[in-house]
Formats: C-alpha cells, sequence, structure tokens
C-alpha cells in the first residue's frame, strides 16, 4: 500500500491506496494534483535521511509527503 | 481633598494592579490548557515521530540527544543547525562551526513543531535557496551576543 501524508493542524492526515488498482492511483493522483496545485510540496524518501522534491504524481512511491507553502517566520 | 486624591489614586494603581495579575493569570492557564489538551499532545507526538522516520541516523541520534540535527544546504553546501522549535530555530554554521546567523522560515500554518521541522530539513536540503528567499534572516551581534533583524 503506498501512502500520502498531508501535514495539518492534527499532525498529519494519511490517505493509502493500493498501487495496483487503478482507480485508486487515479484517485490519489488528483488529491496530488489538487494539494500542489494549493501549493503543497511534494516529497518522497530515497533512503535513509534523504529526499526529492517531485513535481509530479509518482504512482510508486511507497510514501509521498505534503507540506504547505513556505512563509518566513 | 488630599486625602481623597491620595485615595482615588491608590484605589487606580490597585485595579491596574489587578487586572494585570488577572490578565497573567489567564494567559498562563491558557496556555497550560492548550499544552495538556490530549488533542495537541497526540498531534505533537504525531508529528515527531513523522520527523524521525524522515531523519538520516545521524541527524536523529543529535537530534534525540541535543533537540537539534544538522543539514547541508542543497545549493551551497552551508551547514544548518536545527533546532527544536517553530520560530527562528535555524542557525547558519560557519566553516568554523560557528554561528553566523539565524534564519526563520517554515510552512504555513499552525502546524506542530516536528512538521515544522521536517519541513524546514527537507526544503533546506532541497531546494535551499527558494527557502532562504522567502525567510527571515537575523545577524549575530558580537558585542552583544544577540541578534536583530
Amino acid at each position: 500500500m503506498a501512502t500520502q501524508i498531508v501535514m495539518d493542524r492534527t499532525g498529519d492526515t494519511r490517505h493509502t491506496f493500493d498501487a495496483n488498482n487503478l482507480a485508486a492511483v487515479a484517485k490519489a493522483e488528483r488529491r496530488f494534483m489538487e494539494l500542489t496545485g494549493a501549493g503543497f510540496t511534494a516529497a518522497t524518501r530515497t533512503g535513509p535521511g534523504e529526499q526529492r522534491v517531485i513535481r509530479s504524481f509518482d504512482p510508486t512511491a511507497e510514501e509521498t509527503l505534503f507540506y504547505p507553502r513556505l512563509v518566513g517566520g | 481633598m488630599t486625602a481623597q486624591a491620595a485615595l482615588a489614586v491608590c484605589s487606580f494603581i490597585l485595579a491596574l494592579i489587578a487586572a494585570v495579575t488577572l490578565s497573567t493569570l489567564s494567559v498562563a492557564l491558557a496556555r497550560y490548557a492548550s499544552a495538556a489538551d490530549p488533542i495537541f499532545l497526540a498531534r505533537d507526538r504525531r508529528a515527531l515521530k513523522l520527523l524521525k522516520d524522515w531523519l538520516s541516523p545521524e541527524q536523529l541520534a543529535c537530534y534525540e540527544r541535543y533537540s537539534f540535527f544538522d543539514v547541508i544546504g542543497s545549493d551551497t553546501g552551508t551547514r544548518f543547525r536545527i533546532h527544536h522549535g517553530t520560530q527562528t530555530n535555524i542557525e547558519e554554521l560557519g566553516s568554523n562551526g560557528r554561528l553566523v546567523c539565524k534564519w526563520c522560515f517554515g510552512p504555513d500554518g499552525n502546524l506542530a513543531a516536528g512538521d515544522v521541522m521536517l519541513t524546514q530539513k527537507i526544503a533546506l536540503e532541497t531546494n535551499e535557496r527558494a527557502a532562504l528567499a522567502v525567510a527571515n534572516r537575523s545577524y549575530a551581534r558580537p558585542d552583544r551576543g544577540a541578534f536583530h533583524r
């Protein structure tokens, strides 16, 4: 199962989907587009402590993290 | 007349002290209530678990021991030290390991410290320039050891 983790005021909200289920993948891709369109950044882990930012939906990613747009503090 | 004036002044001062005390108490109570709120505690725990899952073994060991961890900027190779916290918690370190300045940026919204620190780590390690472009910087003042914007 793949997981999309969205940071929010509750800590995070997790959406899991079966990467072999076409309908579930389509739904996950829509979520990806909505979140990145709203200013979230998507990142996947590539190794221990390593990550990369992705600009397009990756259905093979086991875990995709979304964080809100950056602002100065 | 003088006694009445003195009484009025004393009454005013007492009322002022009472108002300040009540205000301070209510703020402290609100802070205590939110800190002890099970929803906030669960949120903080979840965010810290997520952060720890994404840290490297070295970063995790450092964070658990010192409550900070270091990251290397993706564009300049600069070392940054991210302290536990949500505001002005990033130190830029020079090649000698000394503090150069402090940076403040994070994700929009009222997120838990774990989420804020994880966002700062990913942003600095993947797109340092973009992260610092939105950040506020504070400079060290060697004469006072303090910071100012």
